[in-house]
C-alpha cells in the first residue's frame, strides 16, 4: 500500500527537509502541498518540482492518508482541525499550538475524528538519545534527580521572518526552545511537569525583534526531579552551526552528559571562512517520518501524540505567565 | 617584614602557605583545631604552632583564615579588634547579617579585608574578565557556569557535608561563580536554585542549579556538582553577549591527556581542586597580589563588599531552594 502524504504550508523551514526525508520513504506517495503564500508556494514548488494545490481544501479533497502541518505556530490548530475533519492523519510541527486551548481544542478534534495527531518531536527518535533512554530503563544509571538542558540556537528569524512576530510565532526563544527538552525529559522520566518557573530577557538582537531572545526555563517534575532549560537564541550567525540540543542528567549515580547533534565533523573551508560542523550522526527527522508513515500503515498510533504536544505546550504557557508573576506556577 | 599566621591547615591552608612562601612575607605559624607541635604542614615551612588564637594574632601582621566557614566571622572580628590585616578562605561568612559584621569591624579597624575569591585569578577566567571589559563580546547576556566534582571526603571531621558549618553546595561551592558571575555582569537582583539535597536529603551526591537575574538585564545559569567520580573536577562557562561569546571547558582545554595503564601513586585529594598545568598556581597568584595589597596598599581585585555580596547571592539560594520562591535582594549598604 502507497501512502500518501501532503504538506500544509511551507511557513516552517522544516518542510523542506521533510520533503527530501519523504521521498526516501518507498511506501510514501508524496501528493503536493498547498500554501497560503502564493509566492512562497510558487518558490517552494518549482524547487523541489512538487505539486501545488491551490487551497488547503483542495488538497485534503485529493483524500490523503495523512499531512504534515508546517504553519506558523499560531495557524496549527486551523489547520489541524480542517485535516481531521476530512478524516486525514495529522504530523504537526512543534509547538503544537500557542495556547494551551488551542492544543487541548486540536487533541479533542483528532480524537473525535478519529485520526492521528502526532506531534513533531523528533529528539524522541535521536539515536544517542534512544541509547540513554535505554540505558536509564535498564537501571544501569541509576535514579535520576535533575537535569541541566539546553537547546541554544541562532535567531530564527534569517529563515523566516514569522519565528520572531509574536502573534505568528507565540511568543519567541522560549516559545520556539522549550518543548524539545520538556518532552525529552517527560519521555524519560514517564511523569509530568508540576511547577515551571522562568526568567527571560532582551539583550541579543535587542534592535530586530520585540520578543524575548534569552531565556531560561525551570520545571519540576510531580517526582520531584527538577531541571533547567536554556532556551536563548544565543547562537551567533557565525557559530558552526544552528545550535544544538545537550543535556547534563544527574542521577543517583553520577551524571551523564548527552548532546545529540555531536557527532559532526568540522570542516575548515576557504569558502566559508570559518569552521563548521557537518552533522554526520543518523537523522532524526527520517526516523520521525518513517514512524508516521508506518502507524499510517500498520493502523497504529505514532510513537509521540498530541498529547505529548499539549503537555509541553502547557509548561510554555507557564513559563510565560511565571514570567509575569516572577515566581512559580503550579501546574499539577 | 610582613608576618602572617595561618589558621586551619587543611587544603586550602596548605595552598596559602605554598603561595606566602613566594612572596617575602615571614611565615611565622600555623594553628589548627587540635594542637600539634609536630604539624607537618608547619614544618615544611619552618614556621611555629601556636596553641590559641590570640596568640597567634599577638604574633602576626596579617592572619589568613582558612578555617570552616560558620568560624570566620567571628574570627575576622577578633582580628579586627586587634588591628590585624585578614585575608579569609570564601565565602566570608554563612550569612549576609554575619558577613556584614565582619566588613564594619575591619572597616572601623581600618584593616585590610581581603576574601580569597581565587577563581578571579585563574587565567582562563580573568582572561575572559579582560575580553568582556574590552568589549570583545559587546553587551553581556547570558552567562552559563560550571564547577564540577565530587562530594568533599575529608576522612574526619568532614564539615564541608555539615551545612550548618559549611552551608552546603550551594554556598560552599557555587560562591566562587556567584562572585565571578557578578563580577562580570554586576549586582543581582534575583535568585533561583534547586539542590538535590533539599529533595532528597539522604542523596549520596549533590548538584545545584541556580539562575540569577542581575539589575543589567542580564541573566546567570549556575550549575555546580558534587556528583562526579573522583578525581574528576572539571570548569565551564560560556558568556554570551550581543556581540559574540566566550567558551571555556577544562576538559577540553587540558594540555596533558594521560592514556597511561593503572598510573601510579593516584591518590584522591579529599577535595576536587582544579588543576591545569601553569608556570604559577593561581593560589599563589591570588597570595602574591593580596601580599601587594598588604605592603603598597594596591587595590585588590576583590574588595570586602564583594565577599558580602557574594555572600547575600549563596544565602538567598540557600533560601530558594529550601523555600521554592525566587529572592529578590536588596542592596546593602555596608
Amino acid at each position: 500500500m502507497k501512502v500518501k502524504i501532503g504538506i500544509l504550508s511551507f511557513a516552517h523551514l522544516h518542510a523542506e527537509a521533510y520533503v527530501t526525508a519523504l521521498r526516501a520513504i518507498p511506501e510514501v506517495d508524496l501528493i503536493g502541498f498547498a500554501d497560503d503564500d502564493a509566492q512562497r508556494g510558487e518558490r517552494f514548488a518549482s524547487q523541489f518540482e512538487l505539486r501545488r494545490f491551490p487551497s488547503y481544501e483542495a488538497l485534503l479533497e485529493q483524500k490523503p492518508h495523512g499531512v504534515i502541518v508546517c504553519s506558523e505556530n499560531s495557524r496549527h490548530a486551523p489547520l489541524v482541525n480542517m485535516a481531521a475533519q476530512a478524516g486525514v492523519h495529522v504530523l504537526c510541527e512543534k509547538p503544537l499550538a500557542t495556547t494551551v486551548r488551542d492544543a487541548e481544542a486540536m487533541v479533542a478534534q483528532c480524537r473525535k475524528a478519529g485520526v492521528h495527531l502526532m506531534t513533531a518531536f523528533p529528539m524522541r527518535f535521536s539515536t544517542p538519545l534512544e541509547v540513554v533512554k535505554a540505558r536509564l530503563d535498564s537501571g544501569e544509571l541509576g535514579d535520576v534527580h535533575c537535569f541541566n538542558a539546553s537547546n541554544q540556537g541562532e535567531l530564527p528569524k534569517k529563515h523566516r521572518e514569522w519565528f520572531v512576530d509574536k502573534t505568528l510565532a507565540g511568543g519567541g526563544a522560549i516559545m520556539d526552545h522549550t518543548v524539545h527538552l520538556v518532552d525529552v525529559m517527560r519521555w524519560y522520566l514517564g511523569c509530568e511537569a508540576a511547577e515551571v518557573y522562568a526568567v527571560a530577557n532582551r539583550i541579543f538582537h535587542a534592535d530586530e525583534v520585540e520578543v524575548e531572545t534569552g531565556g531560561i526555563v525551570w520545571v519540576t517534575f510531580e517526582n520531584g526531579v527538577f531541571a533547567t532549560i536554556d532556551c536563548s537564541w544565543s547562537r551567533p550567525p557565525y557559530w558552526p552551526s544552528w545550535g544544538g540540543l545537550s543535556f547534563e542528567m544527574v542521577t543517583s549515580r553520577g551524571a551523564v552528559l548527552v548532546d545529540a547533534f555531536k557527532q559532526n565533523l568540522t570542516v575548515f573551508s576557504h569558502t566559508l571562512q570559518r569552521p563548521q560542523w557537518a552533522f554526520w550522526g543518523s537523522d532524526p527527522n527520517q526516523a520521525m517520518l518513517s514512524d508516521f508513515v508506518r502507524a499510517i500503515a500498520e493502523d497504529r498510533p505514532p510513537r509521540v501524540s498530541g498529547e505529548d504536544g499539549l503537555r509541553a505546550v502547557e509548561v510554555v504557557e507557564a513559563a510565560y505567565r511565571a514570567l509575569e508573576l516572577g515566581q512559580p506556577v503550579r501546574l499539577r | 617584614m610582613l608576618r602572617v599566621g595561618i589558621v586551619g591547615a587543611g587544603s586550602m591552608g596548605a595552598a596559602h602557605a605554598a603561595g606566602w612562601s613566594q612572596t617575602p612575607a615571614h611565615l611565622v605559624g600555623f594553628l589548627t583545631e587540635t594542637f600539634d607541635p609536630n604539624l607537618p604542614l608547619a614544618q615544611r615551612h619552618g614556621a611555629t604552632v601556636f596553641r590559641s588564637f590570640d596568640e597567634l594574632l599577638d604574633a602576626v601582621d596579617v592572619v589568613d583564615i582558612c578555617t570552616p566557614t560558620h568560624l570566620h566571622a567571628s574570627m575576622i572580628v577578633r582580628a579586627a579588634e586587634k588591628r590585624k590585616h585578614v585575608v579569609c578562605e570564601k565565602p566570608l561568612a554563612l550569612s549576609t547579617q554575619e558577613a556584614l559584621r565582619a566588613v564594619r569591624a575591619c572597616r572601623e579597624a581600618g584593616v585590610h579585608l581581603l576574601v580569597a575569591h581565587v577563581v578571579r585569578y585563574f587565567p582562563e577566567y580573568a582572561l575572559a574578565k579582560s575580553l568582556v571589559d574590552e568589549g570583545a563580546i559587546g553587551r553581556v547576556a547570558t552567562l552559563r557556569l560550571l564547577r564540577g566534582s565530587y562530594r568533599p571526603r575529608k576522612p574526619v571531621g568532614n564539615w564541608f557535608l555539615d551545612e550548618s558549618k559549611s552551608g552546603g553546595i550551594l554556598m560552599d561551592l557555587m560562591i566562587h561563580d556567584m562572585d565571578y558571575a557578578r563580577w562580570i555582569a554586576g549586582e543581582v537582583a534575583t535568585v533561583f536554585a534547586r539542590k538535590i539535597t533539599s529533595v532528597r536529603p539522604d542523596s549520596a551526591l549533590d548538584y545545584g542549579l541556580v539562575v540569577l537575574q542581575h539589575r543589567s538585564g542580564a541573566i546567570t545559569h549556575l550549575a555546580g556538582a558534587w556528583a562526579y567520580p573522583p578525581p574528576t573536577f572539571r570548569t565551564q562557562f560560556e558568556i554570551s553577549g550581543d556581540c559574540g561569546v566566550i567558551i571555556h571547558d577544562s576538559q577540553a582545554t587540558a594540555p596533558i591527556e594521560s592514556l597511561i595503564l593503572r598510573p601510579a601513586g593516584n591518590a584522591v585529594p579529599e577535595v576536587g581542586l582544579p588543576s591545569s598545568p601553569l608556570a604559577e598556581d593561581p593560589y599563589t597568584t591570588e597570595i602574591k597580589a593580596f601580599y601587594h595589597t598588604l605592603v603598597e596598599g594596591a587595590p585588590s581585585r576583590v574588595t570586602p563588599e564583594d565577599g558580602l555580596a557574594a555572600v547575600q547571592i549563596a544565602e538567598a539560594a540557600v533560601r530558594s531552594a529550601a523555600e521554592g520562591k525566587a529572592i529578590h535582594l536588596e542592596p546593602i549598604s555596608v
